[in-house]
C-alpha cells in the first residue's frame, strides 16, 4: 500500500453504495417535488395541443406520453432512473478518486477529499452543462431536432468534465512550483470563464419552450437541485464509507502510512 | 519504496503487480458498463437499443427531463 498501489477495488465498492444511495435519494427528492411540476406540465401541453389542432392526428399526437405507460409506471421510471444514474455515476467517482490520488496513500483524508470530487463532480457534470443546457420539462423538446440536442449535451457534458480535470491540473502544477494562492485561484478562475466561454461557443438550443415562467424556473431549479442532492449523498456517503475503512483499517494495527498525502 | 525495485525479481511483488493489473481492468470494465447504462437512460431512442422498442426512452423519460437529458 505504501508505493502508491491504488486498491482500485475497495473505492469501486464504496463508489456503487454511494451512488445506489444517492441516485435514491435524489429519486425519491424529485418524486416528491418535481413530480408535480411534471405532471403539471403534461397537463398543460395536452391542453396547448388541444386548442391548437382539434383534428384526430394531433389528438394521437397529444397521448403520446400516455401510449407505453402509465404517469404512475414513469413516476417509477424518474426512481429507477435516478438510481441507475447514480451507481453509474459512483462507479465513475471510484474510479476518478482512484487516478487523482494515485500517487498518495489512497485511504488518507477519505471525508475532504470525497467532498471535493463531490464539489468538481457537480460543477463539472451538473452545473456547467446545466447552465448552458437548462433542462425543459415535459411539453417541451422536439423529436425532429432530438439527434441534434443529444450531441450538444454530451458535447457539453464533455467540455464540463474535461474542463474540471483542467482547472485542477492548473492548481495542481501551479502549487507544485511555489505560486502563491492567489496566483493558483484566479488561474482556476480564468480556467472556469475559459470553460464557460467553450460552453456558450455551442450552438443554442433550437426548440421554443411554450412553457409559462414560473413553471420553468421552478423546474430548472428543481432539476438542479436533484443533480446537488446526488452529488452531496454520493460524496458524503463515499466519504463516511472512507472514514470507517479508516478506523478499521486503523483497528487492526496498521500504522498511519507515511507517504506524504498531497490534496 | 523498495517494491518498485523488487518487483522484477520477487513473487510476491509480481503478482502484487498482476492483482493491480485484474483490478484496474475490473474497473475500466465498470466504466464502460456505467456508459452503456447512461446510454440506454439518457440516449438511446429505440435506435441502437433497437429490442427496448420506445420502451426505454418512455420509463426514462420523466428521469431525462429531470436530469436535463434531451428528450423529444
Amino acid at each position: 500500500m505504501a508505493d502508491g498501489h491504488v486498491p482500485v477495488l475497495p473505492l469501486l465498492r464504496r463508489g456503487l453504495a454511494a451512488g445506489g444511495l444517492a441516485g435514491l435519494a435524489a429519486g425519491l427528492f424529485s418524486l416528491l417535488l418535481a413530480e408535480p411540476l411534471m405532471d403539471r406540465a403534461i397537463r398543460l401541453e395536452e391542453r396547448r395541443q388541444e386548442g391548437e389542432h382539434s383534428h384526430a392526428a394531433a389528438a394521437a399526437a397529444v397521448k403520446h406520453h400516455e401510449e407505453l405507460f402509465s404517469r404512475g409506471t414513469q413516476h417509477f421510471g424518474l426512481v429507477v432512473t435516478a438510481v441507475v444514474v447514480g451507481l453509474a455515476l459512483g462507479v465513475f467517482f471510484a474510479v476518478a478518486h482512484a487516478l487523482v490520488h494515485r500517487r498518495s496513500d489512497a485511504s488518507a483524508r477519505p471525508w475532504p477529499r470525497a467532498i471535493a470530487l463531490a464539489a468538481a463532480g457537480f460543477a463539472g457534470l451538473s452545473l456547467l452543462p446545466g447552465l448552458r443546457y437548462p433542462a425543459n420539462p415535459p411539453g417541451v423538446g422536439d423529436a425532429g431536432t432530438v439527434g441534434d440536442r443529444q450531441l450538444m449535451w454530451v458535447a457539453a457534458v464533455v467540455i464540463g468534465a474535461l474542463g474540471m480535470v483542467l482547472a485542477w491540473q492548473v492548481h495542481t502544477r501551479l502549487t507544485a512550483a511555489g505560486r502563491a494562492p492567489a496566483v493558483c485561484q484566479t488561474a482556476v478562475a480564468g480556467t472556469l470563464v475559459a470553460v464557460l466561454l467553450a460552453l456558450f461557443a455551442l450552438p443554442d438550443n433550437p426548440d421554443p419552450v411554450p412553457v409559462e415562467g414560473t413553471l420553468l424556473w421552478d423546474f430548472r431549479m428543481l432539476s438542479l437541485a436533484s443533480h446537488a442532492v446526488l452529488w452531496a449523498v454520493l460524496g458524503a456517503t463515499f466519504g463516511a464509507l472512507g472514514l470507517r475503512a479508516l478506523r478499521e483499517r486503523r483497528a487492526a494495527g496498521h500504522r498511519p502510512d507515511p507517504v506524504p498525502s498531497a490534496v | 519504496m523498495s517494491l518498485h525495485t523488487a518487483r522484477h525479481t520477487d513473487p510476491a511483488a509480481v503478482s502484487a503487480a498482476t492483482v493491480r493489473t485484474r483490478d484496474w481492468l475490473i474497473a475500466a470494465g465498470a466504466v464502460v458498463l456505467a456508459l452503456i447504462a447512461l446510454y440506454a437512460v439518457f440516449i438511446d431512442n429505440g435506435s441502437l437499443i433497437s429490442a427496448t422498442g420506445d420502451y426505454l426512452h418512455e420509463f426514462s423519460h420523466d428521469g431525462r427531463h429531470l436530469f436535463g437529458a434531451p428528450c423529444h
